[in-house]
């Protein structure tokens, strides 16, 4: 069975998704990331799918609940490299991703983060 | 009229990538625009996730319709058990589990057409339909069928390993990520072997160097001495053709006398150039002297003019010197400051065939350095020679050259000289309007060590020990070493500094550092060890040098190597002066002239001196202070000298304090019998610091040799 690679950079972890995902690997790919943030005490979780030409409603739904699951394990995730294609359609589609935060590439994913963390960090 | 282009059943999770994959291409085939064929292929995604979610598997089926509007138009139908609320699900009431509730409605906004049709118990179809767009071409069915053959090869690489594929070209782009950072690592390897063999290159060159330098010396040695070798029978040529033209032994015809002046005058050229050669020899063997001393510019200028004005030819050229009156005096060697003045204007001389040569001095506060110029009107010089008059033997070529010669060491040897000065030389020059040399010097050479009189005074507590060292760190050392004892460090930079605190208290000891003027250093020592009243001040010579024995031959009474350990220094100190320090003298003498003349003689610090003006308030006194020593005076009223010693002798608790006689008196040598029981006996007639020190401590030294 295929796996999405997870990365980890610093205290944050990159998936990077490199294929057209099936459904199964979808949530295959939810369950390891959530097993890694546990196990890596991981602050960020950043999603590239600069690769993806089409995300459908079922990977918008699993992009949303990777985001509210490292939510509550107390991560923030960004989804970084949309299309612009991409963006449109899922607009069209009618799809909200309501708990995902997006950035334009890695670089700006991991300074929101960083920024998100220090926010937490000021609060706490 | 509706052609279908191609047809596939869906039973498994992977057909919806392969459904969907299939729509893109199909739409890129038919020139659908790229949003587009996200558009179809995502709300194909949609469809075909409902199919088999709800019917566990379908078929799909692609069509193009080129009526009127062209159309692709794609369906999907299933058998599955239909959609009981296709209503609500239309309407957008439905919630999904899978999605997010808006698959199908999101599908209809993505697609131009969208029909869908459910039978409850037979199955649901799906019909979504886009229009073509304009710039795509009529379509043959021959395009359709390689559209479809295209598509049909496609399908064939099964999409798990299409996934497969892209995941080991990843894992293929990590190998290659890691193949970089070895090649990296290896780069890094290699440079740091470059490294290695820039520094073993360094090491060579360094070598080289040495060898470079080690020929200049031998170059400088051969210079020197070969000029030395030339001088004597240039000198017989010289005097020689003189006593030729002196017609000393008879006439010369006119041509001989010509030959005689040509022979005279190459001998002259001959020696200007062999002198300029021993000059710079000499600096560059370091064996010229720079004597510092005070003069004024206006001086200088004035004997130069002097020297100078004969070598002028004809009234063409104007040497004018400037007013230097501002210009403070300067402390530096006035003679190599001639020298280099000297070798500018015989050079502007040279070069100017009519104007002026003008010489002048700038002084700066700020910088405290003097900058003469002598500026002519002569030919200039091309900027690319400007560099080369600095080198030995670097002449411009040009046409004036032919006519003047020079030795080309003028320069170099002034800019030698000026360096040996701490100073710098430079030339501005405009070829055809005339050149600007000058020669920038420290006012004065001893501006840089010179530190003002330090400021002292006097602990009662301490006993003062004079420190003479020019470097204030080593000169910090010894002063940290004595801190917290009981000697109190006077630090002086200068011998001249040193003298005049010699001159103004009696230190208990020196400490001499042998400085860089080591002669200088010496003659301190020497000085102090003549001088009556310093002689008796124990001296420390400490030194990087290594001379004891010359120290010690000197008077120097101990000799410390740098760097000087606090404690040894200490320790010498305490031995020199430390029994010393404290010899508690009583002082018995009823001629007040007389005790203020020992009062003065002993060095204070050393001796504690307490007076007595008769031998009876003496001995009591002596029975109160036990000192050290007795100074006592023979002739007394009341109780003489005689009497005096012979009860200090008596009394248990003062016979072993040893009893110098100081007389005025001649004795007899029944007289000096009589006082076997003095240690010594000094006469007050010629009696000196030396003399009375020595005695002391040599008679103390005894008595405690003794008890010890």
């Amino acid at each position: 069975m295929e796996q999405i690679p997870i990365l980890r950079i610093g205290d944050c972890l990159l998936v990077s998704i490199q294929v057209d995902m099936h459904d199964r690997m979808a949530i295959n790919l939810q369950d390891s990331l959530t097993t890694r943030i546990v196990e890596t005490n991981a602050r960020g979780v950043l999603i590239d799918i600069s690769a993806l030409e089409i995300v459908g409603s079922f990977i918008g739904r699993m992009l949303n609940n990777i985001a509210s699951m490292s939510r509550v394990l107390d991560a923030v995730t960004v989804v970084v490299g949309m299309r612009p294609a991409v963006a449109i359609t899922l607009v069209e589609l009618g799809l909200e991703l309501p708990g995902v935060k997006t950035a334009l590439n890695v670089d700006r994913g991991l300074l929101l983060i960083r920024r998100q963390i220090d926010d937490g960090a000021e609060h706490a | 009229m509706k052609k279908r282009i191609l047809a596939m059943a869906m039973q498994e999770e992977t057909d919806i990538i392969l459904a969907r994959q299939r729509s893109r291409t199909l739409a890129a085939e038919l020139a659908f625009d790229g949003q587009d064929q996200t558009r179809i292929a995502t709300a194909v995604s949609e469809i075909v996730r409902n199919v088999l979610e709800y019917a566990q598997g379908g078929r799909i089926e692609f069509w193009l319709d080129d009526g009127d509007v062209p159309v692709f138009e794609i369906v999907v139908s299933d058998t599955g058990p239909g959609i009981p609320h296709l209503e609500a699900v239309l309407e957008g009431r439905h919630r999904s589990t899978t999605g997010m509730g808006v698959g199908v409605i999101g599908a209809r906004r993505l697609m131009d057409g969208f029909t869908m049709t459910s039978i409850p118990g037979k199955g649901t179809t799906v019909t979504l339909q886009k229009h073509l767009p304009s710039r795509t071409k009529a379509l043959t069915s021959a395009t359709l069928n390689r559209i479809s053959d295209l598509v049909a090869q496609q399908a064939k690489a099964d999409p798990v390993a299409e996934v497969r594929r892209q995941n080991q070209e990843m894992m293929l782009q990590l190998e290659e990520l890691g193949r970089r950072g070895e090649e990296l690592q290896i780069l890094n390897q290699e440079l740091s072997d470059t490294n290695r063999g820039v520094v073993a290159l360094y090491a060579e060159l360094e070598e080289r160097a040495d060898h470079l330098r080690r020929a200049d010396q031998l170059k400088t040695r051969f210079l020197s001495n070969m000029s030395h070798e030339f001088r004597t029978p240039l000198n017989s040529i010289m005097s020689l053709s003189r006593l030729l033209l002196s017609r000393i032994d008879g006439p010369l015809a006119s041509e001989q006398e010509k030959q005689v002046q040509f022979i005279r005058s190459a001998a002259e050229n001959l020696t200007e150039l062999v002198n300029n050669l021993l000059d710079i020899a000499r600096v560059e063997a370091g064996k010229t002297v720079v004597t510092p001393k005070e003069f004024s510019v206006e001086e200088l200028f004035g004997a130069l003019r002097g020297m100078l004005r004969p070598i002028l030819i004809g009234d063409a050229v104007d040497l004018v010197f400037d007013d230097a009156n501002d210009v403070p005096l300067l402390f530096t060697d006035e003679g190599k400051v001639s020298q280099i003045l000297r070798n500018f204007i015989s050079n502007a001389i040279k070069f100017t065939e009519r104007g002026e040569i003008r010489v002048w001095c700038e002084w700066n506060q700020d910088t405290q350095e003097v900058t003469f110029k002598v500026r002519d009107s002569g030919l200039g010089i091309s900027p690319s020679d400007i560099a080369v008059i600095w080198e030995e033997f670097g002449q411009v070529a040009g046409a004036h050259q032919a006519r003047v010669k020079g030795t080309g060491l003028g320069l170099p040897l002034a800019r030698k000289l000026a360096e040996l000065m701490g100073g710098t030389v430079s030339v501005e020059s405009q070829p055809g309007t005339g050149s600007c040399f000058s020669v920038t010097l420290p006012r004065s050479m001893r501006a840089a060590n010179v530190s003002p009189m330090p400021q002292w005074t006097v602990d009662p507590d301490k006993l003062p020990v004079l420190i003479v060292e020019d470097n204030a760190a080593d000169s910090f050392t010894l002063e940290r070493a004595l801190v917290s004892t009981r000697y109190q460090p006077i630090a002086v930079q200068t011998l001249a500094h040193a003298r005049a605190v010699l001159a103004d208290l009696q230190p208990v000891a020196i400490v001499l550092d042998v400085m860089l003027q080591a002669e200088e250093s010496w003659r301190l020592l020497i000085e102090t060890r003549q001088n009556e009243r310093t002689v008796g001040i124990p001296a420390i010579v400490v030194s990087t040098t290594h001379e004891e024995r010359k120290a010690r031959s000197f008077g120097a009474d101990e000799y410390l190597d740098k760097p000087v350990d606090p404690r040894v220094l200490v320790a010498a100190l305490d031995r020199l002066t430390g029994s010393r320090s404290t010899i508690r003298t009583l002082l018995i003498d009823d001629e007040e002239v007389s005790r203020y003349l020992i009062r003065q003689l002993l060095p204070r610090g050393a001796f504690d001196l307490t007076e007595a003006e008769s031998a009876m308030t003496g001995i009591d006194m002596a029975a109160r202070i036990q000192p050290d020593v007795i100074l006592l005076d023979l002739n007394m009223p009341h109780m003489d000298g005689y009497a005096a010693i012979e009860a200090l002798s008596n009394d248990m608790s003062l016979r072993d304090i040893p009893v110098i006689i100081a007389t005025s008196m001649v004795l007899t040598d029944t007289e000096r019998a009589r006082l076997a029981k003095a240690a010594k006996i000094i006469s007050k007639f010629d009696i000196t610091t030396p003399i009375l020190v020595n005695a002391i401590r040599d008679v103390v030294d005894r008595t405690v040799k003794a008890v010890a």
